[in-house]
């Protein structure tokens, strides 16, 4: 549950975006002239955007510069609508608890909120949000040659629905992939790992704590949301199951096996403080030059990138993940995506959709990536078409090498819908998961115990 | 003369222990207030570097200024110990001196509100704050605080209206004053030491709330504590940043603490020698 870019007030101190985003100088004229509110392109789709004009909708957001980047085009939604937005900023941890409660209350709060995919799961079998088909569906409301939603980069479309219904439209998104540090492989003629067996001797052959250099990280702290959010990929790349027979198991061989070698390259190449540290701790050693190699977001290439902090500019290159013993590369299908609060009344309901539309539109996607004014750019764009326009590729790869190939090869071949599972019970699973991994790699249980004990956990909350 | 002095060495070393482990986080909170965020993170930590003021520009003046939200805890914090007191004084008198029926149960009443785990009620309040309208207003949270600030300082200022001895009441009343102005001019005089650090104790557990305030307050109403928590986004830990902010969140519950010092030590102290006068 990460992500990216410098804060925007870093960059703007700097007066440039990193570093090499600075290259685009005298781009910067020409983004800010299509930065007016120039409604054309969203008056080409044959629709009314003014049907519901006079609505107030609150969308709750997560302080992100993602985030940042569609408030301050807000003025221009409600120039093209005639809806005003307000929208509130809540820290991640407590968004799922404030969103939770308003949805369980039937309050109507939040008309949408960015919404983590593991969580659409209790959504609709509590049918808290409405599938976004019927909305998708309507002439009157939407325009599919307009917002062409098959553009929609699939696997987070595929993670943010159940049962072939989609329930929140991705806005921003991310996928796990190898950072590693390319000076250091070249001067040892290592190449980016193809495997998790190299990934490990790479790790080995670049770990030299008494030079403060380990050979890797990966995250370490407990949580649905930090270790259970690298360990699945391990899982699955090793042939993991989540559902056996129709039983959701989460011991048994394979678990085992991928969970001794998340211990085993941990407790010998990573530093002993990685059992607590969480994507911006991984992200924030690696840029002191102190890491070797991480798998993670690929949204943290920006603070990696961040020239105010990092030591390791120009110095970084990218790669998929590792493949497992199954030959299979797992990625995460993270992304923050917009439902439709089913407790608004009807006009609410419109007035959200056409809202979400234009998040998640073309126009307003690449507004607020390459053709945003302001310094902090987003890597997680939601649309191939965006991810293939030259200008967007060359702002991207100035994140290091290999960034785009890498981020879009995740993308499009690594992605994996049951990457973790997907059932209404995950957040207290996932906890439970977290807790498992944590205590067998602390070495306060066996990997067996660890895991046969979460197994234990896990069927009473399947049964209830 | 020597067993004496050495006694008193290891006193001092012991607690100068203690004070390090307490102060240590305070002080490294100071620290990387006054450091750029590539000094934060250097290692070994510099402990010698160009302090900057510019975290604390930034948190307080930047796009992202705090000053609202130190305004609001203020609001938040001085209304709820304003109305605490007005009502906790009046019924921990009550509950002190007068006879009434029921009053063993008022007593324990009050007493047993604490015993909740205020997770457990946060839903509850969020609906009835949502069904009045009250859901992100000042009103509406120091309503909520009060549910848990009053029964903490009838119960703390209970004590020290026991302590005060019956006889000079008594004698008040010879001379013909009126109870009401008993309380006003005889008894709240005796234990303003009490009142002092009941006063600061619902200060402060108002100015570091945080669950419900997180859960209650919206963009209106957002009190520092729960601010503070944006700095460590998805995307990065502004330490520097958090650092400055924790350490103006800090500095009126210090300075409240330096004034107050003299009569909580008396409070503490007083507290702990009584006892048997509670019925």
């Amino acid at each position: 549950m990460p992500s990216f870019t410098p804060t925007r007030r870093t960059l703007l101190k700097t007066g440039t975006a990193a570093a090499a985003l600075a290259t685009l100088g005298p781009a910067f004229l020409r983004q800010a002239a299509a930065q007016d509110a120039d409604l054309a392109p969203y008056k080409a789709a044959q629709i009314d955007w003014q049907q519901v004009s006079g609505e107030t909708i609150t969308v709750a957001v997560i302080p992100a510069s993602y985030f940042e980047n569609l408030i301050t085009l807000a003025p221009q939604f409600k120039a093209l609508t005639g809806i005003d937005v307000r929208f509130e900023k809540i820290p991640p941890a407590q968004i799922r608890q404030k969103s939770v409660i308003d949805l369980t209350s039937k309050t109507g709060t939040y008309a949408t909120h960015a919404a983590d995919p593991m969580y659409y799961a209790l959504y609709a079998a509590n049918k808290w949000v409405e599938p976004l088909d019927t909305y998708l569906a309507d002439k009157s409301l939407t325009d599919p040659a307009w917002f062409k939603l098959d553009d929609i980069i699939p696997a987070w479309r595929s993670a943010n629905g159940i049962d072939g219904k989609l329930y929140g439209m991705p806005y921003d998104g991310e996928v796990t992939i190898q950072v590693y540090r390319k000076d250091l492989y070249d001067a040892k003629g290592l190449k980016p790992a193809d495997t998790l067996e190299a990934y490990m001797s790479n790790a080995a052959a670049l770990n030299t704590p008494n030079d403060r250099v380990w050979g890797a990280a990966l995250r370490g702290v407990a949580g649905a949301g930090q270790n259970m959010y690298i360990y699945p990929s391990i899982f699955r790349e090793f042939g993991g199951d989540w559902m056996k027979g129709g039983k959701l198991t989460v011991n048994g061989p394979e678990a085992e096996a991928a969970l001794a070698w998340y211990i085993d390259i941990m407790k010998k190449y990573a530093p002993t403080a990685a059992a607590n540290w969480n994507w911006p701790d991984i992200a924030d050693a690696f840029s002191q030059g102190t890491v070797a190699s991480y798998i993670d977001a690929h949204s943290s290439a920006s603070v990696i990138n961040n020239p105010e902090k990092s030591k390791v500019i120009g110095k970084v290159g990218y790669a998929r993940w590792p493949k497992g013993p199954s030959g299979k590369r797992t990625t995460s299908i993270w992304n923050w995506g917009f439902p439709i609060n089913a407790a608004l009344p009807e006009k609410k309901r419109k007035a959200t959709w056409l809202f979400i539309q234009w998040a998640a539109s073309a126009e307003t996607q690449a507004r607020t990536a390459h053709k945003f004014a302001g310094p902090t750019k987003r890597s997680g764009v939601n649309r191939t078409s965006v991810w293939k326009d030259p200008d967007y590729i060359k702002l991207m790869n100035g994140f290091g090498e290999n960034f785009v190939e890498a981020t879009m090869g995740a993308l499009q071949e690594d992605t994996d819908v049951d990457w973790r599972p997907r059932v209404p019970q995950w957040p207290a699973i996932g906890d439970t998961m977290a807790t498992a991994i944590q205590s067998a790699l602390s070495g306060q249980a066996t990997i067996k115990a660890a895991l046969d004990d979460a197994q234990r956990r896990i069927e009473p909350m399947m049964r209830g | 003369m020597t067993a004496k002095r050495l006694r008193i060495i290891a006193l001092l070393a012991i607690s100068t222990v203690f004070l390090l482990a307490w102060a240590f986080p305070i002080l490294w909170s100071v620290l990387n207030s006054l450091k750029t965020d590539s000094d934060v993170l250097a290692y070994p930590p510099k402990l010698v570097f160009a302090p900057t003021l510019e975290a604390y520009r930034d948190v307080l003046f930047g796009s992202g200024s705090i000053l609202p939200n130190l305004l609001s805890s203020v609001i938040i914090s001085v209304g709820t110990t304003i109305v605490t007191m007005l009502m906790a004084v009046p019924a921990a008198y009550a509950l002190a001196r007068l006879r009434f029926r029921g009053k063993k149960f008022a007593g324990f009443y009050v007493l047993a509100t604490q015993m909740l785990p205020p997770v457990g009620i946060i839903i509850p309040y969020f609906l009835v704050l949502r069904n009045i309208g009250w859901i992100d207003t000042y009103q509406g949270i120091i309503l909520i605080y009060l549910s848990f600030s009053l029964p903490f300082a009838i119960w703390l200022l209970v004590s020290y209206f026991e302590d005060i001895p019956f006889e000079m009441e008594e004698a008040a009343y010879l001379d013909g004053a009126s109870r009401l102005k008993t309380l006003w001019r005889i008894i709240i005089p005796q234990v303003r030491g009490g009142i002092a650090v009941t006063i600061v104790f619902v200060f402060l557990n108002a100015w570091n709330e945080f669950l419900f305030a997180v859960v209650l307050s919206g963009n209106t109403v957002r009190p520092v504590t729960v601010a503070m928590f944006n700095f460590v986004s998805v995307e990065q830990t502004l330490w520097a940043k958090l650092a400055a902010v924790s350490v103006l969140a800090m500095l009126p519950v210090v300075v409240l603490g330096v004034v107050a010092q003299k009569h909580i030590v008396k409070g503490l102290t007083v507290g702990a020698v009584k006892g048997g006068g509670r019925r």
